[in-house]
C-alpha cells in the first residue's frame, strides 16, 4: 500500500528575479511537504518571500530551479496554458486584495472558474456557494456595491467553488478590519472543513496562523522553523 | 466552440465597464470608415447617374464621330438602316459682335450645328423657352439673310450683347434668339475653349467656314430600336467599313472622361480614407494598449483562476472588435448619408444628374476596410496582454514576458493588414498609383516611427538642462508611457500627406503658370487655309515684337496599326496608350523643324518624294515598342497611309509650343486637303493690335489666346488641388484625434505632477510653461519630420512621374511646421488647463 501522495511537495525551490540593481534571490532553496487535508500557515516578516513561495507553489510563477508538485502533478514540467488548465480544478486562490472582476456580478465572479472548466451548472453551483457564505441575497451585486468583507467572501466562494484539492490564501484578512477579518477567517476554516481541502495560508498574523495545524516560518527566502501548532 | 462561446460571454460582461478609453479608437474608426463609405457612395451615385443617363448624355444609343469629313452615302445608309440619325457638326470659330453693322468685340466659340432631328434624347434648355426650329429660323433683314442662333450667357457678356443682338460668324450674320442654358449631350463633348453656340446646319453652311481640311468634327447619333444590340452595331460597322476611321461611342460609356475622372478621384479619396484609418490605427493601438494596461489585474486574476492565454486573447479581442463593429456601423451610417448631404448642398451644380441612393457596394467595402484595419492594429497589444503573468497580481513590476507577443498573433495582424492592402490594390483603377501611394504611407509610417525613436533617445541622452521648466519638459517627453512616439507618428503622417499634396500642387501650378510665359506662344491660329498662309505669314511678321512664329500644315488622323498589328490589339505601355485613342494632329515637312531634337535616325532628304517616312516621338515609340524602320499605319480622311519610321524625336510637351508626335515626309499626305496651324509670341503691347488685325482680316481663322486657355486649365487644377488638400485634412483630423487621445491618456499623470509641483511651490505659469515647451517641441519636431518626409515624397513624384523639378514653397513650410506645432500646443494647453485648475488638497487627500 502506497502512502497518500503529498498535496504539495517543494524540493530545493529557488527563485531569483532580475532587477535594475542586479539579480535578487527571493527563495533560497525551500523544501517543504504538505499532506493532503493539512492546514499550514506560512509566517514571516515583510519581504521574507512568503507571497513568492505561494506563487510558485500555486503555479503562478515558475521557479528558477527546484521541483514543485501539487496533487502529484509536477508543475515545473507544465507550460503556461497547461498550468492554467491545471489550476482550474486543482487549485483555489484567495488574495489579500480580493481581485474580483469589477464588471461582473458576485454570481458571475464565482461562476468564472466553473465556466472555465466547462461546468454546465456553473451558475447553480455558484449560487449555492454564495448562499453558503451568506451572500445569497447579494448575488446580483457588483464588487463596487459590496463591502470589503463581502468582497472577500465572494472571493472565498469563488476559490472553493470548483472544490480544489488545495486552497491557497494570501493574507486573506490583510485588507479587512478586526471583526470582519475574524469572520472571514472563520468562514475560511469552515469551508476547509466542509470541502476537505488542503489549506496553505500566507499571513503575518500570529493569531491567524495558530488556527492552522502546522506553522512554517520563513526568513530571507529560507524556512527557519516548521512546527506543529499547539 | 465552447471556448468561443465562453469568451463571448465573458467579453459581454467585461463590456459593462463601458467604453471609456475607447473614444479615440471609436472616433478614428468612424472617421475612416465614413470617409471611405461616403466617397464610394457619392462616386457610385455619380457613376450610376452617368450610366442611367448614358443615352441622353451621349445624345443617342451610339455616336459615330469623324474628323474632317462627313459620312459617305454608303456609311450614312448603314447608319440610317439601324435607327433614327441626327447629325451635328462641331468646330471652333470666331464670333464678332455687330454694333451698328460693324464688327466690334470678338470671341473664340465652340460652334455646334444641328439638324432637325436633334436632340434624339433629352431636351435643349433655352431661355426663353422657344423651339430650336423657331430659334434657328433664317429671315431676310434689310436686304441680307439673318439666321438665328442660341448662345451661352458668357458669350453675351464677352461680346457685350444682349438677346436679340447680332453677331457675325464667318460670312453669315446671326441674331441671338435665346440663351442656351444646357444641351443634353454637352458633357460628352469634353474640354472646351470658348462659350457654346448652337445653330442649324443651314446656318453653318451659310458661314462659309465648312472647308475641306478645316478642323471640323462630324457626329452622327443613332437612336436604335429597344431590342437592337450595340455590340452587333459596332461589329458590323467595323466589318463593313474597316477603313472609315470613325470613332464609335455608345450609351454604356457616354462620358468616358468623366467616368475615369470620377473613378480616379474616388481611388485617391479612398486611399486618403485608408491613410486616415492608418493614422487612427496608431491611436487605436495605443488606446487598446492603455485599456489592457488598466485590465492587467483582471487578466492576471482570470489567469490565476485557470484561463489560458488563448481565452484571454479572445475575451479582449471580442471586446475590441465589438466596439469596432459599432464604430464601423456608425461610420457606414455617416458614409451612406453623405450622398444625400452632397445632393442637398451641390445637387444643382453637378454636371450630371447623380442617382443618389444607398449603395451596398461601398458600404460593404468601408465595413471590410474598417474591421480589418481595427483588427490589424488591435491584435499586437492584445497579443502582449495574452502574455501577462498571473504573478503580476502580487508584484507591480514583473520581469517582462515575451514583450512583443507571439509570432502567430503578429502574423494574424499582418494578415489583416494585407487583406486591406490587397483589397485596395485590386479595386484601384490604377494599380501602380495605389501601390505607390500605399507604399508611401507604409514608408512614412516606418520613417516616422524610427524618427520618433531616435528623437526619444536623443532627448534622453541630452544633458538635463539646469533651467527647471526645460528640464521637466524634457523629462515629460521621455518618461515611460509618454505619448511622444504615437503623436509623432499619427500627426506626422497626416502632415506628411498635406506637405506632399501642397508641394505637388505648387510645383504643378508653377509648371503650368510660371514656366510657360518664357517660351510659350501668345496665340494659336487654327484653320488657316492654304491660300491664306502666305499672306498670313507676312501679316504676322509686320508686328515688331513678334518672336517664335511658326506655321505648320495640319491634318487630323489616327494611328490604326503598328507593324501591321491593329492599334487596339497592339501591346502598348499604359503611358503611351493615349496616342492611339482618337485622332492626333499630323504635319509634314521637307526639312527638319528648327526645334526638332532628333535622338535616333536622320531626317529625309529635302527633295525626298518616295514612300512615306515618319518622324516619331521617341518616348511614345518606346512605349509602343517601335524602332527605326518599323511601319505605322494612319487613317486620314478615311484613307490609309502607311509609313516607316525614319527618325525619333524627343518632344517636350511642357513648352506649350506646337508639338507634333507625327511628322511625315511630303509626297502623299500633302495631297490631302488640309489647313495650317500657326503660333506666335508677341509682347503685351502688340497683343491686342495683333489680335484685332488678324481676327479682322481672317474671320475664318480661330484665334486661341493661350493665357485664356491656361487660365481655364489653371482654374480646373486649382479646384482639383483645393479638393485634394481638403481631403488630406481628413488624415490631419485623425491625427488630431490621436493627439487628443494621447493627451487624455496622460491626464492622470499630469494631474498628479502638477499637484506635486504646486505643493513644492510652483506657480501655475511655471507649470503651463513646462507643458507649452513639451507640446511645442513635439509639434514643431513633428512638423519638421513631416515636411522632410513630404518633401521627399513630392520630390520622388515630380522627378519620376512629372519629370519636372520640385518647386519648394516657403508658405508650405510655415503652414506645416507652425500649424503642426500650434495644433499640438493648443491641444496640450487645453489639457493642461484642467491639470492647473485642480486643487492640490483634493488630490492629496484621496487614496
Amino acid at each position: 500500500m502506497h502512502p497518500p501522495a503529498a498535496a504539495i511537495r517543494l524540493e530545493d525551490v529557488r527563485l531569483t528575479l532580475a532587477s535594475a540593481a542586479g539579480p535578487v534571490n527571493i527563495l533560497a532553496g525551500v523544501s517543504l511537504e504538505i499532506a493532503s487535508g493539512e492546514t499550514v500557515a506560512l509566517l514571516g516578516p515583510s519581504g521574507s518571500g512568503k507571497s513568492s513561495l505561494l506563487m510558485v507553489a500555486a503555479g503562478l510563477e515558475a521557479p528558477t530551479s527546484g521541483r514543485i508538485s501539487v496533487s502529484g502533478t509536477d508543475l515545473t514540467k507544465l507550460g503556461e496554458d497547461a498550468l492554467a488548465r491545471f489550476r482550474r480544478g486543482a487549485i483555489g486562490i484567495v488574495f489579500q486584495s480580493f481581485h474580483l472582476i469589477p464588471t461582473m456580478t458576485a454570481l458571475e465572479n464565482v461562476a468564472v472558474p466553473l465556466e472555465l472548466s466547462g461546468a454546465r451548472d456553473a451558475f447553480a453551483r455558484a449560487r449555492a456557494e454564495l448562499d453558503a457564505v451568506g451572500l445569497g441575497p447579494r448575488v446580483d451585486h457588483y464588487p463596487g456595491q459590496l463591502s470589503g468583507g463581502e468582497q472577500q467572501r465572494v472571493a472565498l466562494a469563488r476559490a472553493i467553488a470548483p472544490r480544489p484539492a488545495v486552497l491557497f490564501a494570501d493574507e486573506p484578512t490583510g485588507n479587512l478590519d478586526g471583526q470582519t477579518g475574524a469572520d472571514v477567517a472563520d468562514l475560511l476554516f469552515a469551508l476547509h472543513e466542509r470541502a476537505k481541502t488542503t489549506l496553505f495560508l500566507v499571513t503575518h498574523e500570529e493569531t491567524l496562523a495558530r488556527r492552522c495545524a502546522r506553522i512554517v516560518r520563513l526568513k530571507d527566502g529560507r524556512i527557519v522553523a516548521d512546527e506543529r501548532s499547539a | 466552440m465552447n471556448r468561443i462561446a465562453l469568451a463571448v460571454r465573458m467579453a459581454r460582461r467585461e463590456l459593462r465597464g463601458g467604453l471609456a478609453g475607447f473614444r479615440i479608437f471609436f472616433a478614428c474608426l468612424v472617421l475612416g470608415v465614413a470617409a471611405i463609405a461616403g466617397v464610394g457612395s457619392v462616386a457610385q451615385a455619380l457613376l450610376t447617374g452617368l450610366a442611367d443617363q448614358g443615352r441622353v448624355l451621349l445624345g443617342g444609343d451610339v455616336a459615330v464621330h469623324l474628323v474632317h469629313r462627313e459620312t459617305t452615302a454608303n456609311e450614312h445608309a448603314f447608319l440610317a438602316a439601324r435607327g433614327r440619325v441626327s447629325e451635328t457638326i462641331s468646330m471652333r470659330a470666331m464670333a464678332y459682335a455687330l454694333k451698328n453693322g460693324a464688327e466690334a468685340d470678338r470671341q473664340l466659340i465652340e460652334l455646334k450645328a444641328v439638324d432637325g432631328a436633334y436632340p434624339l434624347y433629352g431636351a435643349v434648355s433655352l431661355a426663353p423657352q422657344i423651339s430650336l426650329r423657331d430659334a434657328f429660323a433664317c429671315a431676310a433683314d434689310g436686304g441680307r439673310m439673318v439666321c438665328g442662333a442660341v448662345v451661352e450667357q458668357t458669350l453675351l457678356d464677352r461680346l457685350h450683347l444682349s438677346r436679340g443682338g447680332l453677331m457675325r460668324i464667318g460670312s453669315q450674320d446671326f441674331r441671338i434668339a435665346a440663351v442656351l442654358a444646357n444641351e443634353p449631350d454637352r458633357i460628352s463633348g469634353g474640354f472646351t475653349l470658348g462659350p457654346h453656340v448652337l445653330m442649324s446646319d443651314t446656318g453653318l453652311a451659310r458661314t462659309g467656314l465648312v472647308v475641306l481640311g478645316s478642323l471640323i468634327e462630324y457626329s452622327y447619333r443613332v437612336a436604335m430600336p429597344a431590342n437592337a444590340s450595340i455590340a452587333e452595331f459596332k461589329a458590323e460597322a467595323q466589318a463593313t467599313f474597316p477603313d472609315s476611321g470613325w470613332e464609335i461611342a455608345d450609351r454604356n460609356d457616354a462620358a468616358p472622361g468623366i467616368r475615369k475622372f470620377v473613378e480616379q478621384v474616388t481611388m485617391f479619396l479612398t486611399l486618403v480614407g485608408l491613410t486616415a484609418l492608418a493614422v487612427g490605427g496608431v491611436g487605436a493601438g495605443q488606446a487598446v494598449g492603455a485599456f489592457l494596461d488598466r485590465k492587467r489585474a483582471e487578466i492576471a486574476t482570470l489567469k490565476s483562476l485557470g484561463a489560458e492565454g488563448g481565452l484571454i486573447f479572445l475575451v479582449y479581442f471580442f471586446q475590441v472588435m465589438a466596439i469596432a463593429v459599432v464604430a464601423v456601423i456608425v461610420g457606414l451610417m455617416c458614409g451612406a448619408a453623405l450622398p444625400f448631404g452632397v445632393e442637398a448642398a451641390f445637387g444643382n451644380e453637378l454636371p450630371i444628374k447623380a442617382a443618389f441612393a444607398i449603395y451596398a457596394g461601398p458600404l460593404v467595402l468601408g465595413g471590410i476596410f474598417g474591421l480589418f484595419s481595427a483588427a490589424a492594429f488591435a491584435i499586437p497589444p492584445l497579443a502582449r496582454a495574452r502574455e501577462i503573468a498571473p504573478a503580476s497580481l502580487f508584484r507591480d513590476i514583473v520581469a517582462p514576458v515575451n514583450a512583443r507577443g507571439r509570432l502567430s498573433y503578429l502574423l494574424a495582424s499582418a494578415g489583416a493588414a494585407l487583406v486591406v492592402i490587397a483589397l485596395a490594390l485590386v479595386l484601384a483603377p490604377s494599380l501602380s498609383f495605389a501601390a505607390y501611394f500605399l507604399a508611401g504611407v507604409a514608408a512614412a509610417l516606418i520613417v516616422l516611427r524610427l524618427a520618433a525613436e531616435i528623437l526619444r533617445r536623443v532627448l534622453m541622452a541630452l544633458p538635463r538642462p539646469r533651467q527647471p521648466n526645460l528640464r521637466l519638459a524634457l523629462a515629460n517627453l521621455t518618461r515611460p508611457g509618454a505619448a511622444t512616439s504615437s503623436v509623432v507618428v499619427a500627426l506626422g503622417l497626416g502632415l506628411t500627406l498635406l506637405a506632399t499634396v501642397t508641394l505637388l500642387d505648387r510645383t504643378i501650378s508653377v509648371q503650368v503658370k510660371d514656366s510657360l510665359p518664357g517660351t510659350a506662344p501668345t496665340f494659336f491660329f487654327i484653320d488657316i487655309q492654304p491660300d491664306e498662309i502666305a499672306a498670313f505669314d507676312k501679316d504676322i511678321a509686320h508686328f515688331p515684337t513678334v518672336s517664335g512664329y511658326k506655321s505648320s500644315p495640319m491634318i487630323r488622323g489616327r494611328i490604326v496599326a503598328l507593324n501591321g498589328i491593329a492599334a487596339k490589339d497592339a501591346k502598348v505601355a499604359s503611358d503611351a496608350r493615349w496616342a492611339l485613342n482618337g485622332d492626333r494632329g499630323i504635319t509634314y515637312a521637307s526639312v527638319a523643324p528648327k526645334d526638332a531634337n532628333i535622338v535616333e535616325g536622320k531626317w529625309w532628304d529635302a527633295n525626298y518624294r518616295g514612300p512615306t517616312l515618319i518622324s516619331f516621338d521617341a518616348d511614345l515609340a518606346k512605349g509602343m515598342g517601335l524602332k527605326l524602320g518599323d511601319s505605322v499605319a494612319l487613317n486620314v480622311l478615311g484613307r490609309e497611309i502607311v509609313g516607316r519610321i525614319a527618325n525619333l524625336r524627343d518632344v517636350d510637351f511642357s513648352n506649350g509650343r506646337q508639338n507634333f508626335i507625327l511628322i511625315l515626309s511630303p509626297g502623299i499626305i500633302d495631297k490631302a486637303p488640309h489647313s495650317f496651324l500657326a503660333s506666335v509670341r508677341v509682347e503685351s503691347r502688340d497683343e491686342e493690335p495683333l489680335y484685332r488685325a488678324i481676327t479682322d482680316k481672317y474671320p475664318n481663322v480661330s484665334t486661341v489666346r493661350v493665357k485664356d486657355a491656361i487660365a481655364q486649365v489653371n482654374g480646373l487644377l486649382q479646384e482639383l488641388s483645393d479638393g485634394v488638400r481638403a481631403a488630406s485634412l481628413i488624415t490631419i483630423l485623425a491625427g488630431l484625434f490621436v493627439l487628443a487621445g494621447a493627451i487624455a491618456a496622460g491626464q492622470r499623470a499630469r494631474l498628479y505632477d502638477s499637484t506635486v509641483l504646486k505643493v513644492l511651490g510652483a506657480t501655475r505659469a511655471q507649470i503651463a510653461t513646462v507643458y507649452a515647451i513639451e507640446y511645442g517641441v513635439i509639434g514643431v519636431l513633428t512638423g519638421l519630420l513631416a515636411l522632410g518626409a513630404g518633401t521627399l515624397a513630392a520630390w520622388l513624384v515630380t522627378r519620376h512621374v512629372f519629370e519636372v523639378p520640385l518647386t519648394f514653397d516657403l508658405r508650405a513650410v510655415l503652414l506645416i511646421v507652425v500649424g503642426g506645432g500650434a495644433a499640438t500646443l493648443s491641444f496640450g494647453l487645453v489639457a493642461a488647463w484642467a491639470a492647473l485648475a485642480a486643487k492640490p488638497a483634493g488630490l492629496l487627500r484621496s487614496p
